[in-house]
């Protein structure tokens, strides 16, 4: 009797090697983990430079942050290789978790300091500029999506990139802590279509199951999927709601 | 052996046949401000002092560390490097003091500026002038440059460069650029001692000058084959390609070569071979042809020994007589303590970033066979704090091994879910020190080890609720 198949749940980790300074395999950990626990076959394709292999099959791409010489050369890798590729399973419904310089480059623009123009590849209405000052420290975001629960995001941001957003990208959130996208307009991370970007690592989706499971979900509905049995979470919301306690007690100071 | 109370009689020969020069006032000033303070700072039992007289004294005199330092009869040693610094000054200072010399060295982890000035102060006598043959320094990465100009070390040791604390220091790059610039600027007459087996010290080493004195283990059989997630530092300098390694000590320390061939481990002057690990315990090796063991464990601390044999060598200490020292190390070496509480064994050791948590994971996992853990996760400023790296760590080594983990610290929470997705069943976390420490205890039988692996500043609650409770000894006692 033939055995019956799984169905796949497959994670695409774009530079893994180069782009994983924060912590950023506790994203990747926590997608797989979420989706073996509900019984899918759970599969992680690295995607190194050079390669393009399976990113058709990819439902969650994940795109995180690295060092600046690191980022010069995924860079030139992501013009030449993924950018094709990743546009196309986008279109086809897949996600996107992009966080810090993986944002950053999904976007129009990079702009230094010195007035550098670096072209992104422009699949998020985003433009980035350098700032002067580091924001670092703990964030709390009221989340734009309609269907989460708890509301709160939390995590730990480290960057001095200004990003604004076009018309095209809503922001993924209100922020209750932290300085988000660029310190002045209160607003963290983007929503466009399937993609969503944020300065929030933390990891972010490990004290953040509920984001977690929108993105799984979100990628699996173009296979049929459109409800996700459910977890016991009290071990990850007892660590989202630390940081929540924290937040209150660094405003009521 | 040096006379102490002929170098005492000749310091003060020269004070009472030397008029006091007007731009020693200052330093003298100084000394004696930073030197009150310190005992002050004692005195209220707020902690030992470690880098208050240093602020001090240096808002008085700006160059009197330097002015110290030109005290010494024989030289500094600066030893800088992510992992390993205090473990190996110590080992350094233990040379040298075994061969007679007076040493100044920074203590008690206070390895900035201020900490190296405390404590040359704290050996400086009533008129200013420190009485002390040799300095050891450990210098944190960022403070380097400065240390180094004001200090002028006869040696200058970098152990490794791993990503450790991105919040308060900075990406790897910056501190890399701030060790290169520290080590152009070295005088002729100085020597860097660098670790070959780290891709990005090499970097720095190979454009040096003057050429560096290479350090590097040659153990195939203690290497790991595969690149751990804590890695960070492995494309080639050159073209860019990600380089292969052959061997791997530990993080992204090893044997590696660029695919293109532009950029290879540089062949070290002085290895350690023929390793053999024995948990915490101990270790021998070969190092520079002499027969070494040690009662220090953990591969981690074969790179800090061999660093302190290539510095011995270079301060012209005889390798016989360092292999005899070495023997001899007193066990509150290294960042580990040992302790007993009703008939259970305590092991302490001090993890702060994803390579040395991966390391000493490795050892109590896998050489000493731990089965009862205490992870202690804080976020002061001395831990970092963004604990986002607790990602990077390979707690998967804990899987079916461990049969009682407890998450501790003021990140516990943090600690638990990353436990979860590790696949490895945990205690419920405990914030609190002493609920942490009756969790472990509880969980632990009789005659049983238990591993307590912590950050810096969840390794000194703990310290602080074992002293309370009358378990160990205060800090600056031991
Ligand atoms: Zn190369």
């Amino acid at each position: 009797m033939p055995r019956s198949k799984k169905q796949a749940f497959t994670v695409g980790w774009l530079y893994p090697d180069l782009m994983n300074i924060y912590g950023d395999r506790g994203n990747i950990l926590t997608l797989l983990k979420r989706a073996e626990w509900r019984g899918f076959e759970a599969k992680l394709i690295e995607l190194g430079r050079g390669t393009t292999q399976q990113m058709e099959e990819v439902d969650v791409f994940f795109f995180g942050g690295g060092q600046d010489r690191e980022q010069a050369l995924v860079y030139a890798d992501l013009l030449e290789f993924k950018q094709p590729p990743l546009e196309q399973a986008v279109r086809n419904g897949a996600g996107v978790l992009a966080v810090c310089g993986g944002y950053q480059l999904l976007g129009h623009y990079y702009q230094t300091a010195d007035g550098e123009l670096f072209p992104g590849i422009a699949m998020i209405d985003v433009k980035t500029e350098a700032g002067k000052r580091r924001f670092i420290g703990d964030v709390v975001v009221d989340a734009n999506i309609d269907t989460l629960n708890p509301k709160t995001l939390v995590g730990f941001e480290n960057h001095s990139g200004r990003t604004f957003l076009g018309p095209k990208a809503r922001p993924l959130g209100k922020t209750r802590l932290g300085s988000g996208n660029n310190g002045s307009d209160g607003m963290e991370g983007c929503l466009q279509g399937t993609v969503l970007g944020t300065y929030m690592h933390g990891s972010l989706l490990p004290k953040n199951p509920h984001l977690a499971d929108y993105l799984i979900r979100s990628a699996l509905i173009r296979r049929g999927v459109d409800e996700l049995s459910p977890l016991d979470d009290s071990v990850e919301l007892a660590a989202h709601e630390r940081i929540l306690q924290r937040a209150q007690h660094a405003q009521s100071r | 052996m040096l006379d102490r109370s002929g170098a005492r009689s000749r310091a003060l020969g020269v004070k009472d046949k030397k008029p006091i020069r007007k731009k020693s006032i200052r330093k003298t000033a100084a000394v004696l401000a930073g030197k009150a303070t310190g005992a002050l700072s004692r005195a209220s039992g707020r902690g030992g002092g470690t880098t208050l007289p240093g602020d001090v004294a240096r808002a008085i005199d700006p160059r009197v560390l330097s002015k110290l330092a030109s005290d010494l009869t024989q030289g500094s040693v600066v030893i800088t490097g992510t992992n390993g610094k205090t473990t190996t000054a110590r080992l350094v200072t233990w040379l040298l003091e075994g061969a007679g010399y007076r040493v100044v060295s920074n203590r008690a982890g206070a390895n900035l500026i201020f900490g190296a000035t405390a404590a040359a102060l704290n050996k400086a006598g009533p008129d200013g002038r420190l009485r002390a043959d040799w300095g050891v320094f450990e210098i944190d990465e960022a403070s380097l440059p400065k240390a180094v100009a004001e200090i002028q070390p006869k040696a200058t040791l970098v152990l490794n460069l791993f990503r450790d604390q991105l919040d308060r220091y900075g990406e790897l790059e910056s501190i890399a650029k701030k060790i290169e610039s520290a080590l152009s600027a070295l005088p002729d007459s100085s020597t860097a001692i660098l670790n070959a087996d780290d891709p990005r010290v090499a970097e720095i080493g190979l454009g040096l000058p003057k050429p560096p004195l290479w350090f590097g283990l040659d153990d195939i059989r203690v290497a790991m084959h595969d690149l751990p997630h804590a890695a960070d530092a492995r494309t080639c300098p050159k073209c860019g390609a990600s380089l292969h390694f052959d061997a791997v000590y530990v993080g992204h320390d090893g044997v590696y070569e660029c695919p293109n061939h532009d950029f290879a481990r540089p062949t070290p002057n002085i290895t350690a071979t023929n390793i053999k690990l024995d948990g915490f315990e101990r270790f021998s090796a070969d190092i520079a042809k002499t027969h070494i063991e040690i009662p220090l464990g953990g591969l981690y601390n074969t790179y800090n020994v061999l660093a302190a044999f290539a510095a011995g060598r270079t301060l012209g200490l005889k390798p016989k007589y360092m292999a005899e020292r070495l023997r001899n190390v007193e066990a509150a070496f290294g960042r580990q303590e040992r302790m007993e509480f009703r008939g259970r064994h305590l092991n302490l050791v001090l993890s702060k970033n994803p390579a040395g948590f991966n390391e000493t994971l490795r050892t109590a996992v896998d050489l000493a066979k731990g089965t009862n853990f205490l992870i202690g996760l804080n976020d002061r400023k001395a831990d970092g704090t963004d604990v986002s790296w607790i990602w990077d760590v390979d707690f998967e080594q804990l899987k079916a091994k461990a049969k009682v983990v407890v998450p501790a610290g003021s990140r516990a929470h943090d600690m638990a879910v990353r436990l979860k997705y590790a696949g490895v069943p945990a205690e419920p976390p405990q914030a609190e020190p002493g609920r942490a420490l009756d969790s472990l205890i509880k969980a632990t039988n009789e005659g049983d080890t238990a591993h307590l692996l912590c950050t810096y500043t969840a390794m000194l609650d703990l310290r602080a609720e074992l002293v309370r409770r009358g378990w160990a000894k205060p800090y600056w006692e031991t």
